[in-house]
Protein backbone atom coordinates (compact mmCIF):
# COMPACT_ATOMS: atom_id res chain seq x y z
CA UNK A 1 0.00 0.00 0.00
CA UNK A 2 1.35 3.36 -0.96
CA UNK A 3 0.96 5.99 1.64
CA UNK A 4 -1.58 8.47 0.40
CA UNK A 5 -2.49 9.83 3.75
CA UNK A 6 -2.73 13.57 3.18
CA UNK A 7 -1.91 14.69 6.68
CA UNK A 8 1.26 12.67 6.71
CA UNK A 9 2.65 13.40 3.30
CA UNK A 10 1.96 17.11 3.77
CA UNK A 11 3.79 17.26 7.05
CA UNK A 12 6.98 16.24 5.30
CA UNK A 13 6.76 19.20 2.94
CA UNK A 14 8.26 22.57 3.70
CA UNK A 15 6.00 25.30 4.95
CA UNK A 16 3.09 25.66 2.63
CA UNK A 17 2.80 29.39 2.86
CA UNK A 18 6.21 29.84 1.30
CA UNK A 19 5.35 28.17 -2.01
CA UNK A 20 4.35 31.46 -3.56
CA UNK A 21 7.69 32.95 -2.59
CA UNK A 22 9.45 29.87 -3.95
CA UNK A 23 7.60 30.30 -7.25
CA UNK A 24 8.66 33.93 -7.52
CA UNK A 25 12.26 33.21 -6.65
CA UNK A 26 12.55 30.45 -9.27
CA UNK A 27 10.99 32.75 -11.87
CA UNK A 28 13.24 35.63 -10.85
CA UNK A 29 16.48 33.65 -10.89
CA UNK A 30 15.57 31.87 -14.12
CA UNK A 31 14.94 35.24 -15.67
CA UNK A 32 18.29 36.52 -14.44
CA UNK A 33 20.17 33.54 -15.82
CA UNK A 34 18.40 33.75 -19.15
CA UNK A 35 19.22 37.38 -19.70
CA UNK A 36 22.55 37.21 -17.98
CA UNK A 37 21.83 40.17 -15.73
CA UNK A 38 21.80 42.58 -18.63
CA UNK A 39 19.11 44.91 -19.84
CA UNK A 40 20.41 44.45 -23.37
CA UNK A 41 19.78 40.74 -23.19
CA UNK A 42 16.22 41.40 -22.26
CA UNK A 43 15.70 44.01 -24.95
CA UNK A 44 16.89 41.43 -27.41
CA UNK A 45 14.08 39.09 -26.41
CA UNK A 46 11.63 41.93 -26.93
CA UNK A 47 13.07 42.50 -30.37
CA UNK A 48 12.12 39.02 -31.49
CA UNK A 49 8.37 39.59 -31.78
CA UNK A 50 9.03 43.03 -33.23
CA UNK A 51 11.30 41.66 -35.94
CA UNK A 52 8.74 39.01 -36.69
CA UNK A 53 6.13 41.72 -36.86
CA UNK A 54 8.30 43.86 -39.11
CA UNK A 55 8.92 41.04 -41.56
CA UNK A 56 5.31 39.93 -41.76
CA UNK A 57 4.15 43.52 -42.00
CA UNK A 58 6.47 44.13 -44.92
CA UNK A 59 5.29 41.02 -46.75
CA UNK A 60 1.58 41.35 -46.11
CA UNK A 61 1.20 45.09 -46.19
CA UNK A 62 3.58 46.09 -48.92
CA UNK A 63 4.07 43.01 -51.13
CA UNK A 64 0.64 41.50 -50.67
CA UNK A 65 -2.10 43.80 -49.55
CA UNK A 66 -4.80 42.53 -47.26
CA UNK A 67 -7.85 44.64 -47.02
CA UNK A 68 -7.71 45.11 -43.26
CA UNK A 69 -8.17 48.35 -41.42
CA UNK A 70 -5.46 49.08 -38.87
CA UNK A 71 -3.50 46.09 -40.11
CA UNK A 72 -0.48 47.13 -38.03
CA UNK A 73 -2.37 46.81 -34.76
CA UNK A 74 -4.21 43.74 -36.03
CA UNK A 75 -0.98 41.91 -36.79
CA UNK A 76 0.98 43.07 -33.76
CA UNK A 77 -1.67 42.04 -31.27
CA UNK A 78 -2.05 38.64 -32.91
CA UNK A 79 1.68 37.99 -32.80
CA UNK A 80 2.06 39.14 -29.20
CA UNK A 81 -0.75 36.93 -27.92
CA UNK A 82 0.32 33.89 -29.93
CA UNK A 83 3.93 34.35 -28.82
CA UNK A 84 2.84 34.23 -25.22
CA UNK A 85 1.08 30.93 -25.78
CA UNK A 86 4.11 29.53 -27.63
CA UNK A 87 6.57 30.75 -25.02
CA UNK A 88 4.73 29.43 -21.97
CA UNK A 89 4.23 25.99 -23.46
CA UNK A 90 7.75 25.63 -24.85
CA UNK A 91 9.75 27.27 -22.06
CA UNK A 92 8.08 25.33 -19.27
CA UNK A 93 9.54 22.12 -20.73
CA UNK A 94 12.97 23.73 -20.90
CA UNK A 95 12.73 24.86 -17.29
CA UNK A 96 11.58 21.40 -16.21
CA UNK A 97 14.63 19.87 -17.85
CA UNK A 98 16.89 22.50 -16.29
CA UNK A 99 15.53 21.89 -12.81
CA UNK A 100 15.85 18.11 -13.07
CA UNK A 101 18.64 17.96 -10.49
CA UNK A 102 16.54 19.82 -7.94
CA UNK A 103 13.44 17.74 -8.58
CA UNK A 104 15.49 14.63 -7.87
CA UNK A 105 16.63 15.88 -4.49
CA UNK A 106 14.11 18.25 -3.02
CA UNK A 107 10.47 17.61 -2.39
CA UNK A 108 8.25 20.54 -3.31
CA UNK A 109 5.02 20.72 -5.29
CA UNK A 110 5.89 20.14 -8.91
CA UNK A 111 3.45 22.71 -10.27
CA UNK A 112 5.82 25.43 -9.02
CA UNK A 113 8.07 24.82 -12.02
CA UNK A 114 5.32 25.43 -14.58
CA UNK A 115 3.92 28.46 -12.78
CA UNK A 116 7.39 30.01 -12.43
CA UNK A 117 8.00 29.58 -16.11
CA UNK A 118 4.65 31.17 -16.94
CA UNK A 119 5.51 34.19 -14.78
CA UNK A 120 8.61 34.91 -16.84
CA UNK A 121 6.57 34.77 -20.02
CA UNK A 122 3.90 36.93 -18.44
CA UNK A 123 6.48 39.65 -17.87
CA UNK A 124 7.50 39.49 -21.53
CA UNK A 125 3.83 39.69 -22.50
CA UNK A 126 3.28 42.80 -20.40
CA UNK A 127 6.31 44.54 -21.90
CA UNK A 128 5.16 43.56 -25.36
CA UNK A 129 1.76 45.02 -24.60
CA UNK A 130 3.43 48.31 -23.70
CA UNK A 131 4.96 48.33 -27.17
CA UNK A 132 1.50 47.64 -28.52
CA UNK A 133 0.15 50.53 -26.46
CA UNK A 134 2.63 52.87 -28.12
CA UNK A 135 1.49 51.74 -31.57
CA UNK A 136 -2.08 52.05 -30.36
CA UNK A 137 -1.61 55.67 -29.35
CA UNK A 138 0.24 56.54 -32.56
CA UNK A 139 -2.61 55.11 -34.60
CA UNK A 140 -5.79 57.08 -34.44
CA UNK A 141 -7.52 54.69 -32.11
CA UNK A 142 -9.31 56.01 -29.06
CA UNK A 143 -9.70 54.44 -25.68
CA UNK A 144 -13.00 52.72 -25.04
CA UNK A 145 -14.62 51.05 -22.11
CA UNK A 146 -14.74 47.84 -24.15
CA UNK A 147 -10.92 47.88 -24.22
CA UNK A 148 -11.09 46.43 -20.74
CA UNK A 149 -12.32 43.16 -22.23
CA UNK A 150 -8.67 42.56 -23.09
CA UNK A 151 -8.00 41.57 -19.50
CA UNK A 152 -10.63 38.86 -19.61
CA UNK A 153 -9.04 37.52 -22.78
CA UNK A 154 -5.62 37.63 -21.17
CA UNK A 155 -6.97 35.60 -18.26
CA UNK A 156 -8.42 33.07 -20.68
CA UNK A 157 -5.17 32.94 -22.59
CA UNK A 158 -3.24 32.37 -19.37
CA UNK A 159 -5.46 29.47 -18.29
CA UNK A 160 -5.20 27.94 -21.73
CA UNK A 161 -1.42 28.31 -21.93
CA UNK A 162 -0.72 27.01 -18.44
CA UNK A 163 -3.10 24.10 -18.98
CA UNK A 164 -1.32 23.12 -22.17
CA UNK A 165 2.08 23.59 -20.49
CA UNK A 166 1.04 21.28 -17.64
CA UNK A 167 -0.09 18.67 -20.14
CA UNK A 168 3.17 18.82 -22.10
CA UNK A 169 5.38 18.89 -19.01
CA UNK A 170 3.59 15.87 -17.59
CA UNK A 171 4.59 13.85 -20.64
CA UNK A 172 7.99 15.43 -21.16
CA UNK A 173 10.14 13.24 -18.87
CA UNK A 174 8.90 10.09 -20.61
CA UNK A 175 8.83 11.47 -24.14
CA UNK A 176 11.61 13.98 -24.59
CA UNK A 177 10.90 14.62 -28.24
CA UNK A 178 7.52 16.09 -27.37
CA UNK A 179 9.35 19.41 -27.23
CA UNK A 180 10.30 19.18 -30.90
CA UNK A 181 6.90 17.86 -31.87
CA UNK A 182 5.21 20.73 -30.06
CA UNK A 183 7.49 23.24 -31.80
CA UNK A 184 6.07 22.03 -35.11
CA UNK A 185 2.54 22.28 -33.78
CA UNK A 186 3.18 25.84 -32.63
CA UNK A 187 4.30 26.73 -36.16
CA UNK A 188 1.27 25.03 -37.61
CA UNK A 189 -0.99 26.77 -35.12
CA UNK A 190 0.49 30.12 -36.06
CA UNK A 191 -0.75 29.69 -39.61
CA UNK A 192 -4.11 28.03 -39.04
CA UNK A 193 -5.01 30.74 -36.54
CA UNK A 194 -5.97 34.04 -38.17
CA UNK A 195 -2.94 35.94 -36.94
CA UNK A 196 -1.40 37.23 -40.14
CA UNK A 197 -4.40 37.10 -42.44
CA UNK A 198 -7.93 38.39 -41.93
CA UNK A 199 -10.52 35.74 -41.25
CA UNK A 200 -12.59 37.15 -44.14
CA UNK A 201 -10.29 35.60 -46.73
CA UNK A 202 -11.08 32.13 -45.44
CA UNK A 203 -14.14 30.45 -46.88
CA UNK A 204 -17.08 30.51 -44.45
CA UNK A 205 -17.33 26.74 -44.27
CA UNK A 206 -13.96 26.49 -42.51
CA UNK A 207 -14.75 29.07 -39.86
CA UNK A 208 -16.30 26.63 -37.43
CA UNK A 209 -13.14 24.52 -37.55
CA UNK A 210 -10.84 27.48 -37.15
CA UNK A 211 -12.77 28.70 -34.14
CA UNK A 212 -12.60 25.35 -32.43
CA UNK A 213 -9.16 26.63 -31.53
CA UNK A 214 -9.65 28.72 -28.38
CA UNK A 215 -6.55 30.76 -29.21
CA UNK A 216 -8.24 31.95 -32.41
CA UNK A 217 -11.27 33.08 -30.42
CA UNK A 218 -9.09 34.83 -27.85
CA UNK A 219 -7.09 36.67 -30.48
CA UNK A 220 -10.14 37.71 -32.49
CA UNK A 221 -11.89 38.80 -29.31
CA UNK A 222 -8.94 40.84 -28.10
CA UNK A 223 -8.79 42.55 -31.48
CA UNK A 224 -12.44 43.42 -31.37
CA UNK A 225 -11.98 44.83 -27.88
CA UNK A 226 -9.02 47.00 -28.83
CA UNK A 227 -9.10 47.86 -32.49
CA UNK A 228 -11.83 49.80 -34.19
CA UNK A 229 -13.78 48.17 -36.96
CA UNK A 230 -12.24 44.84 -36.17
CA UNK A 231 -14.19 41.63 -35.95
CA UNK A 232 -17.68 41.17 -34.71
CA UNK A 233 -19.51 38.75 -32.51
CA UNK A 234 -16.56 38.01 -30.24
CA UNK A 235 -17.41 40.22 -27.31
CA UNK A 236 -20.41 38.11 -26.45
CA UNK A 237 -20.98 36.11 -23.33
CA UNK A 238 -21.30 33.05 -25.55
CA UNK A 239 -17.78 33.47 -26.87
CA UNK A 240 -16.37 33.85 -23.37
CA UNK A 241 -18.24 30.77 -22.21
CA UNK A 242 -16.92 28.70 -25.10
CA UNK A 243 -13.34 29.85 -24.52
CA UNK A 244 -13.54 29.36 -20.77
CA UNK A 245 -15.00 25.92 -21.32
CA UNK A 246 -12.31 24.72 -23.75
CA UNK A 247 -9.47 26.35 -21.82
CA UNK A 248 -10.91 24.94 -18.59
CA UNK A 249 -11.07 21.43 -19.99
CA UNK A 250 -7.48 21.65 -21.25
CA UNK A 251 -6.36 23.03 -17.89
CA UNK A 252 -8.20 20.32 -16.00
CA UNK A 253 -6.81 17.50 -18.15
CA UNK A 254 -3.30 18.98 -18.02
CA UNK A 255 -3.44 19.52 -14.29
CA UNK A 256 -4.73 16.02 -13.51
CA UNK A 257 -2.19 14.37 -15.76
CA UNK A 258 0.60 16.48 -14.30
CA UNK A 259 -0.45 15.63 -10.77
CA UNK A 260 -0.57 11.97 -11.62
CA UNK A 261 2.74 11.72 -13.44
CA UNK A 262 4.82 14.24 -11.50
CA UNK A 263 5.21 11.74 -8.66
CA UNK A 264 7.70 9.83 -10.76
CA UNK A 265 9.55 12.85 -12.16
CA UNK A 266 12.43 12.14 -9.79
CA UNK A 267 12.93 8.76 -11.44
CA UNK A 268 12.41 9.78 -15.05
CA UNK A 269 14.22 13.06 -15.39
CA UNK B 1 9.67 11.21 15.22
CA UNK B 2 9.94 9.42 11.93
CA UNK B 3 8.36 6.05 11.38
CA UNK B 4 9.32 3.87 8.45
CA UNK B 5 6.96 0.94 8.04
CA UNK B 6 7.53 -1.94 5.64
CA UNK B 7 9.05 0.27 3.02
CA UNK B 8 10.10 -1.41 -0.20
CA UNK B 9 11.31 0.17 -3.38
CA UNK B 10 11.58 -1.63 -6.66
CA UNK B 11 13.18 0.12 -9.59
CA UNK B 12 12.41 -1.14 -13.05
CA UNK B 13 15.58 -0.74 -14.99
CA UNK B 14 14.82 -1.16 -18.68
CA UNK B 15 17.50 -2.85 -20.73
CA UNK B 16 17.09 -0.11 -23.20
CA UNK B 17 15.68 3.08 -21.86
CA UNK B 18 13.27 4.85 -24.17
CA UNK B 19 13.13 8.57 -23.75
CA UNK B 20 11.31 9.64 -26.87
CA UNK B 21 8.17 8.93 -28.80
CA UNK B 22 10.31 8.09 -31.80
CA UNK B 23 12.14 5.34 -29.92
CA UNK B 24 8.84 3.94 -28.73
CA UNK B 25 7.37 4.08 -32.18
CA UNK B 26 10.34 2.40 -33.82
CA UNK B 27 10.32 -0.42 -31.31
CA UNK B 28 6.57 -0.78 -31.20
CA UNK B 29 6.62 -4.54 -31.70
CA UNK B 30 9.60 -5.15 -29.51
CA UNK B 31 9.02 -6.44 -26.08
CA UNK B 32 9.91 -4.10 -23.28
CA UNK B 33 12.45 -5.95 -21.23
CA UNK B 34 13.66 -4.73 -17.92
CA UNK B 35 15.46 -5.79 -14.83
CA UNK B 36 13.79 -5.48 -11.48
CA UNK B 37 16.04 -4.01 -8.89
CA UNK B 38 15.02 -4.25 -5.27
CA UNK B 39 16.65 -1.21 -3.73
CA UNK B 40 14.81 -1.62 -0.43
CA UNK B 41 13.05 -4.67 0.98
CA UNK B 42 10.68 -4.32 3.89
CA UNK B 43 12.57 -1.75 5.85
CA UNK B 44 11.16 -0.98 9.29
CA UNK B 45 12.50 1.40 11.86
CA UNK B 46 11.63 4.34 13.99
CA UNK B 47 13.61 7.41 14.89
CA UNK B 48 12.54 9.15 18.06
CA UNK B 49 12.73 12.89 18.45
CA UNK B 50 16.18 14.05 19.37
CA UNK B 51 17.86 10.92 18.10
CA UNK B 52 20.83 10.87 15.84
CA UNK B 53 20.51 7.90 13.52
CA UNK B 54 23.38 6.80 11.30
CA UNK B 55 22.89 4.70 8.20
CA UNK B 56 25.85 2.80 6.83
CA UNK B 57 26.32 0.15 4.19
CA UNK B 58 28.15 -0.63 0.99
CA UNK B 59 27.58 1.21 -2.24
CA UNK B 60 24.21 0.23 -3.66
CA UNK B 61 22.87 -0.96 -0.33
CA UNK B 62 19.95 1.45 -0.61
CA UNK B 63 21.05 4.23 1.73
CA UNK B 64 20.39 7.13 -0.58
CA UNK B 65 17.15 5.60 -1.86
CA UNK B 66 15.95 5.32 1.70
CA UNK B 67 16.82 8.92 2.40
CA UNK B 68 15.08 10.10 -0.77
CA UNK B 69 11.94 8.20 0.19
CA UNK B 70 11.96 9.74 3.66
CA UNK B 71 12.42 13.16 2.07
CA UNK B 72 9.41 12.49 -0.15
CA UNK B 73 11.27 12.81 -3.43
CA UNK B 74 10.74 9.16 -4.36
CA UNK B 75 7.53 7.28 -3.75
CA UNK B 76 7.92 3.90 -2.04
CA UNK B 77 6.67 0.88 -4.01
CA UNK B 78 4.99 -0.28 -0.86
CA UNK B 79 4.93 0.68 2.79
CA UNK B 80 4.64 4.07 4.37
CA UNK B 81 6.56 6.84 6.03
CA UNK B 82 5.19 9.09 8.68
CA UNK B 83 6.70 11.95 10.58
CA UNK B 84 5.46 14.49 13.05
CA UNK B 85 7.29 17.51 11.75
CA UNK B 86 8.60 19.10 8.59
CA UNK B 87 11.69 17.43 7.22
CA UNK B 88 14.44 19.64 5.87
CA UNK B 89 14.21 18.46 2.31
CA UNK B 90 17.81 18.34 1.28
CA UNK B 91 19.93 15.41 0.38
CA UNK B 92 22.98 16.81 -1.19
CA UNK B 93 24.73 20.08 -0.72
CA UNK B 94 24.23 22.78 -3.26
CA UNK B 95 21.78 20.87 -5.38
CA UNK B 96 19.82 23.92 -6.46
CA UNK B 97 22.86 26.04 -7.09
CA UNK B 98 23.19 27.92 -10.35
CA UNK B 99 26.72 28.70 -11.41
CA UNK B 100 25.64 31.76 -13.33
CA UNK B 101 24.14 33.48 -10.33
CA UNK B 102 25.96 35.41 -7.65
CA UNK B 103 26.49 33.97 -4.19
CA UNK B 104 23.80 36.31 -2.93
CA UNK B 105 21.22 35.13 -5.43
CA UNK B 106 22.12 31.53 -4.78
CA UNK B 107 21.39 31.99 -1.10
CA UNK B 108 18.01 33.37 -2.07
CA UNK B 109 17.30 30.50 -4.48
CA UNK B 110 18.52 27.69 -2.30
CA UNK B 111 16.83 29.11 0.78
CA UNK B 112 13.54 29.39 -1.09
CA UNK B 113 13.86 25.83 -2.38
CA UNK B 114 14.36 24.63 1.17
CA UNK B 115 11.10 26.31 2.13
CA UNK B 116 12.34 29.45 3.84
CA UNK B 117 10.38 32.67 3.61
CA UNK B 118 11.84 35.96 2.45
CA UNK B 119 12.06 37.21 6.03
CA UNK B 120 13.79 34.04 7.22
CA UNK B 121 16.38 34.31 4.46
CA UNK B 122 16.94 37.96 5.31
CA UNK B 123 17.46 37.10 8.97
CA UNK B 124 19.85 34.28 8.20
CA UNK B 125 21.77 35.98 5.43
CA UNK B 126 24.60 37.49 7.47
CA UNK B 127 25.01 34.34 9.49
CA UNK B 128 25.25 32.20 6.32
CA UNK B 129 27.88 34.46 4.79
CA UNK B 130 29.90 34.46 7.96
CA UNK B 131 29.62 30.73 8.58
CA UNK B 132 30.68 29.89 5.05
CA UNK B 133 33.48 32.47 5.20
CA UNK B 134 32.56 33.98 1.85
CA UNK B 135 32.35 37.63 2.91
CA UNK B 136 34.55 38.77 0.04
CA UNK B 137 32.72 36.85 -2.66
CA UNK B 138 29.11 37.87 -2.11
CA UNK B 139 28.72 39.32 -5.59
CA UNK B 140 30.92 36.82 -7.42
CA UNK B 141 29.33 34.29 -9.68
CA UNK B 142 29.21 30.93 -8.03
CA UNK B 143 30.93 29.14 -10.89
CA UNK B 144 34.05 31.19 -10.24
CA UNK B 145 34.32 29.86 -6.70
CA UNK B 146 36.24 26.73 -5.80
CA UNK B 147 34.27 23.54 -5.26
CA UNK B 148 35.15 23.62 -1.58
CA UNK B 149 33.68 27.10 -1.21
CA UNK B 150 30.49 25.99 -2.97
CA UNK B 151 30.07 23.08 -0.62
CA UNK B 152 30.64 25.34 2.36
CA UNK B 153 27.95 27.66 1.13
CA UNK B 154 25.56 24.76 0.61
CA UNK B 155 26.19 23.43 4.07
CA UNK B 156 25.79 26.84 5.67
CA UNK B 157 22.42 27.44 4.07
CA UNK B 158 21.20 23.97 4.93
CA UNK B 159 22.29 24.27 8.52
CA UNK B 160 20.49 27.58 8.85
CA UNK B 161 17.15 25.90 8.17
CA UNK B 162 15.74 25.36 11.60
CA UNK B 163 13.86 22.24 10.70
CA UNK B 164 13.38 19.79 13.57
CA UNK B 165 14.26 16.88 11.29
CA UNK B 166 17.34 16.87 9.10
CA UNK B 167 18.45 14.35 6.51
CA UNK B 168 22.15 14.44 5.82
CA UNK B 169 23.73 12.56 2.92
CA UNK B 170 27.53 12.36 2.75
CA UNK B 171 28.44 15.92 3.48
CA UNK B 172 31.54 15.56 5.55
CA UNK B 173 33.57 13.97 2.80
CA UNK B 174 34.34 17.39 1.42
CA UNK B 175 35.79 20.48 3.00
CA UNK B 176 39.06 21.08 4.75
CA UNK B 177 39.84 20.41 8.39
CA UNK B 178 38.59 23.77 9.59
CA UNK B 179 35.33 23.31 7.84
CA UNK B 180 34.89 19.79 9.11
CA UNK B 181 35.35 21.09 12.59
CA UNK B 182 32.66 23.66 11.94
CA UNK B 183 30.36 20.88 10.78
CA UNK B 184 31.05 18.84 13.90
CA UNK B 185 30.32 21.86 16.06
CA UNK B 186 27.08 22.40 14.20
CA UNK B 187 26.11 18.78 14.72
CA UNK B 188 26.86 19.02 18.40
CA UNK B 189 24.66 22.06 18.58
CA UNK B 190 21.81 20.23 16.85
CA UNK B 191 22.18 17.42 19.31
CA UNK B 192 21.87 19.79 22.20
CA UNK B 193 18.84 21.42 20.62
CA UNK B 194 17.20 18.02 20.42
CA UNK B 195 16.78 17.91 16.66
CA UNK B 196 16.29 14.60 14.93
CA UNK B 197 18.90 13.73 12.36
CA UNK B 198 19.33 10.88 9.92
CA UNK B 199 22.86 10.75 8.75
CA UNK B 200 24.19 8.70 5.84
CA UNK B 201 27.94 8.48 5.65
CA UNK B 202 30.97 6.37 4.94
CA UNK B 203 32.85 8.37 7.53
CA UNK B 204 32.81 5.83 10.32
CA UNK B 205 34.59 8.12 12.76
CA UNK B 206 31.84 10.70 12.46
CA UNK B 207 29.17 8.01 12.73
CA UNK B 208 30.72 6.72 15.92
CA UNK B 209 31.09 10.18 17.33
CA UNK B 210 27.55 11.42 16.80
CA UNK B 211 25.08 8.64 16.34
CA UNK B 212 23.13 7.09 19.18
CA UNK B 213 21.91 4.41 16.85
CA UNK B 214 23.18 2.97 13.64
CA UNK B 215 21.48 0.92 10.96
CA UNK B 216 23.51 -1.26 8.64
CA UNK B 217 21.88 -1.77 5.27
CA UNK B 218 22.79 -4.66 3.05
CA UNK B 219 21.14 -5.23 -0.32
CA UNK B 220 18.09 -3.27 0.73
CA UNK B 221 17.57 -5.04 4.03
CA UNK B 222 18.41 -3.97 7.54
CA UNK B 223 21.31 -6.20 8.41
CA UNK B 224 21.87 -4.95 11.89
CA UNK B 225 20.47 -2.22 14.05
CA UNK B 226 21.67 -1.03 17.40
CA UNK B 227 24.16 1.14 19.22
CA UNK B 228 27.03 2.37 17.12
CA UNK B 229 29.87 0.14 18.44
CA UNK B 230 28.10 -3.13 17.70
CA UNK B 231 26.92 -2.19 14.24
CA UNK B 232 30.19 -0.63 13.22
CA UNK B 233 32.19 -3.62 14.35
CA UNK B 234 29.91 -5.93 12.36
CA UNK B 235 30.26 -3.72 9.28
CA UNK B 236 34.02 -3.71 9.62
CA UNK B 237 34.30 -7.43 10.26
CA UNK B 238 32.01 -8.18 7.29
CA UNK B 239 34.36 -6.29 5.06
CA UNK B 240 37.25 -8.51 6.02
Amino acid sequence: MISNDKSISESTLPHRKNYLFMTFVIAFTDFKIKYDNSILGYLWSLLKPLLMFGTLYLVFSVFVRWDVENYRLYLLLGIILWNFFAEVTLNSMVLLEGKGAILKKINFPRWIIVISSSLTSLLTLLLNLIVFLIFFIISTSHFHLSNLFLFIYLLELYILSVGMALFLCALYPKFRDIHHIWEVFVQLGFWITPIVYPISIVSEKYHRWIFLNPAARIIQGARQALIENQGSGFLTLKNHLIVFFIAGVIFFVGFSLYNKLSGSFAEDL
Amino acid sequence: MIKVENVSKVFRLPHERKYTLRQRFVSIFQKNTYEKFHALRNVNFEVKSGQFLGIIGRNGAGKSTLLKIIAGVLQPSSGRISSDGPIAPFLELGVGFQGDLSVKDNILLYGALLGLSRQQIKDKYDWIIEFSGLERFVDAKLKNLSSGMQVRLGFSITVSVESPILLVDEVLAVGDIDFQKKCYDAFNKFKKQGRTIIFVSHDLVAIEKFCNRVILLNEGRIDKEGCSDEVLSKYISDAR
